[in-house]
């Protein structure tokens, strides 16, 4: 009991602290934290996938691109009154659900180890044809020069963007873990644990990927239009598998199959790589950061499977193993 | 008429391009049950080295051959430092590849500059033959003439020599071959570094195409590759040879006839198939 009492005053800690931070820190930490606020719940929605359903999409950026997009377009098209924003919401969501299920159609068709890899395959093609059409269709969305826009009045604000961004991610987080421990939530994870098992205990695999991925392009899409808020720009780098990539290195990152880690993650790369950008006049070679973001991921996958959370959630456990059976014994398996 | 053959060569020397991709592709995942996601990252590289010989040489030949050598080794430092350690595991494969991917691509723009750089068409190829209205590139021929003899020795290589025969059997049974004395690892890194040789030099045959090389090159026609493997069924090898025929010939007229179309079209194939045969056209389950 004590120590869910810790775990609340430690939330309730780190939320004031948080709440107190835009008046204390300057104007570019601002922006960089609120950007993480956002782009956490764009990894949050790729640990649905990769860390509770067992899924690799390589076209998620088409959901959050999209999101941005399409605020982006609704808001130089038909103004920034508040029914159209609402309508550009409508719309974010309703391209996220169509093409979730239109995507989600053809790449969960195979089961097993072939079917992770068609999945790939198939989302990778989807996401970049997403891609494609943004580039085609200049007269919307102004190609690769990139669309910048104005956004409604109570957006302006810059310090009460960070609060919005920081609500967003606080009433995300709550409805994605209400949903990772909802029944059909059960089931995902089953599947990821064993895809077979789950189809002969009768569950109709199929739907639920879609339910998970529907869900997933949901938040993304959500995301995307938050960032279209905070930055008021978007380019085709949105929509790009770089994007995508993204996303799969904050909840590797962070630990895949924890939630909280897609938020530690996301932190932290947006602040290894803000800090590496500022390296660049020591050397060309900072200017190109997606090389160390490479290697990174590279290492984090071939080394630190578990993530940051996932690591700490282990030793934490194997401690309170520890303690509870007097340390005697080892773990079977282990 | 004429429009109808002309589309139908340069249909097919697409295809030829998109084959040296698809098979290379389709081998190593019907052998070792890897998809390679740096394999565009091979073309890229196969691309830019060929254009850097080619300037320092002046022989397309010797440009082609570095290409080739680009993508041998770094398929086999690819397969025995990175893939390896992750066999059998689908997902790590999946992201360590695409890691390698984002290094080698941003190497190539840190290497090279962010522009696309110019190719000319060797000589020997440049230039058209013409047959009343039919107007017919030599370099396209050519590019047939290549996925042909390379399509063809592949088939060889796996039907009719004991190293084909060895890697059917590893399809069927690594374990069991792996018993009668048979390093099947090594066969694995083999195939490979082979495919990844065939994308490289897929770069270089694709360069003076269309007359220059870029970083983004990699990428879109990693995907045309993908949709052929997927269409024509998860690694097998003639699937991949009619699958690239199909979707060269399929943008080379939709390109004509259709012209925004192009980029759809090709996902549209291979959305029909699917839905027809989900399995592939000619799809056998992938085991692995």
């Amino acid at each position: 009991m004590t120590a869910k009492r810790w775990l609340w005053a430690s939330y309730a800690v780190a939320l004031i602290l948080l709440l107190v931070l835009p008046h204390a820190i300057g104007v570019m930490t601002r922006e960089l934290i609120g950007r993480i606020f956002i782009l956490a719940v764009f990894g949050m929605s790729y640990d649905i996938l990769r860390g509770y359903t067992g899924i690799i999409n390589l076209g998620h950026a088409a959901f959050f691109g999209g999101g941005t997009y399409i605020a982006g377009i609704m808001f130089t098209r038909l103004g920034t009154s508040a029914s159209a924003s609402l309508l550009a919401v409508a719309l974010a969501w309703a391209f996220a659900v169509i093409l979730a299920l239109v995507m989600g159609q053809f790449a969960f068709r195979n089961t097993g180890a072939g079917g992770v890899l068609a999945c790939a395959m198939i989302t990778l093609a989807f996401g970049e044809i997403v891609r494609h059409t943004a580039e085609t269709f200049r007269q919307f969305t102004q190609g690769a020069d990139g669309l910048t826009f104005a956004v409604p009045v109570i957006f302006r604000d810059r310090i009460g963007m960070y609060y919005y961004a920081l609500l967003f991610l606080v009433v995300m987080t709550l409805l994605l873990r209400q949903f990772i421990n909802s029944p059909a939530g059960r089931v995902l994870q089953a599947i990821r644990d064993n895809e077979q098992r789950a189809r002969f205990l009768g569950y109709d695999v199929r739907k639920y990927k879609l339910l998970a991925l529907v869900t997933a392009a949901l938040a993304a899409s959500s995301a995307g239009f938050m960032f279209a808020l905070l930055t008021r720009f978007a380019n085709t780098d949105l929509l790009s598998v770089q994007n995508t990539l993204n996303a799969l290195l904050f909840t590797i990152v962070g630990g895949t199959g924890t939630l909280y880690g897609a938020i530690v993650g996301t932190a932290f790369v947006q602040l290894v790589q803000s800090y590496l950008l500022e390296l660049r006049g020591i050397h060309e070679i900072f200017a190109r950061w997606q090389i160390f973001f490479g290697a990174i991921y590279v290492l984090v996958v071939l080394y630190m499977p578990l993530g940051m959370v996932g690591a700490f959630l282990r030793i934490k456990g194997s401690l309170a193993y520890w303690r509870t059976s007097g340390g005697n014994h080892t773990r079977a398996g282990d | 008429m004429h429009i109808f053959v002309m589309l139908l060569v340069n249909g097919l020397a697409e295809g030829a391009l998109i084959f040296l991709m698809a098979a290379g592709l389709s081998v190593i995942l019907g052998l070792v049950g890897v998809v390679n996601f740096a394999h565009g990252t091979m073309f890229i590289w196969g691309g830019y080295m060929s254009i850097w010989v080619y300037r320092l040489t002046g022989s397309f030949p010797l440009a082609l051959l570095a290409a080739l050598a680009t993508g041998l080794i770094m398929g086999v430092v690819f397969e025995r430092f990175f893939v390896k350690p992750v066999y059998g595991k689908v997902t790590s494969q999946i992201l360590i590849t695409l890691g390698l991917m984002i290094i080698f691509t941003d190497l190539v723009r840190l290497l090279w500059g962010p522009n696309p750089i110019p190719m000319v068409r060797p000589p020997l190829l440049d230039g058209t033959w013409v047959f009343g209205q039919v107007i017919i590139a030599r370099y396209r021929v050519f590019l047939i003439a290549v996925g042909l003899f390379v399509a063809v020795g592949i088939n060889y290589l796996i039907n009719k020599t004991r190293i084909g025969m060895v890697m059917r059997a590893g399809i069927q049974s690594p374990e069991m071959v792996q018993a009668l004395g048979i390093n099947i690892k090594l066969y694995f890194a083999a195939v490979f570094a082979g495919g990844a040789g065939l994308a490289a030099l897929g770069g270089a045959l694709y360069a003076p195409l269309v007359g220059s090389v870029w970083s983004g090159m990699g990428i879109d026609n990693q995907i045309l590759a993908f949709i052929v493997v997927i269409l024509g069924g998860m690694g097998s090898f003639y699937g991949s040879a009619v699958g690239s025929i199909l979707i060269g010939l399929t943008s080379a007229f939709t390109a004509w006839f259709f012209p925004p179309l192009t980029a759809y079209s090709t996902l549209l194939i291979m959305v029909v198939v699917l839905s027809l045969k989900p399995e592939g056209l000619f799809g056998l389950a992938v085991r692995k």
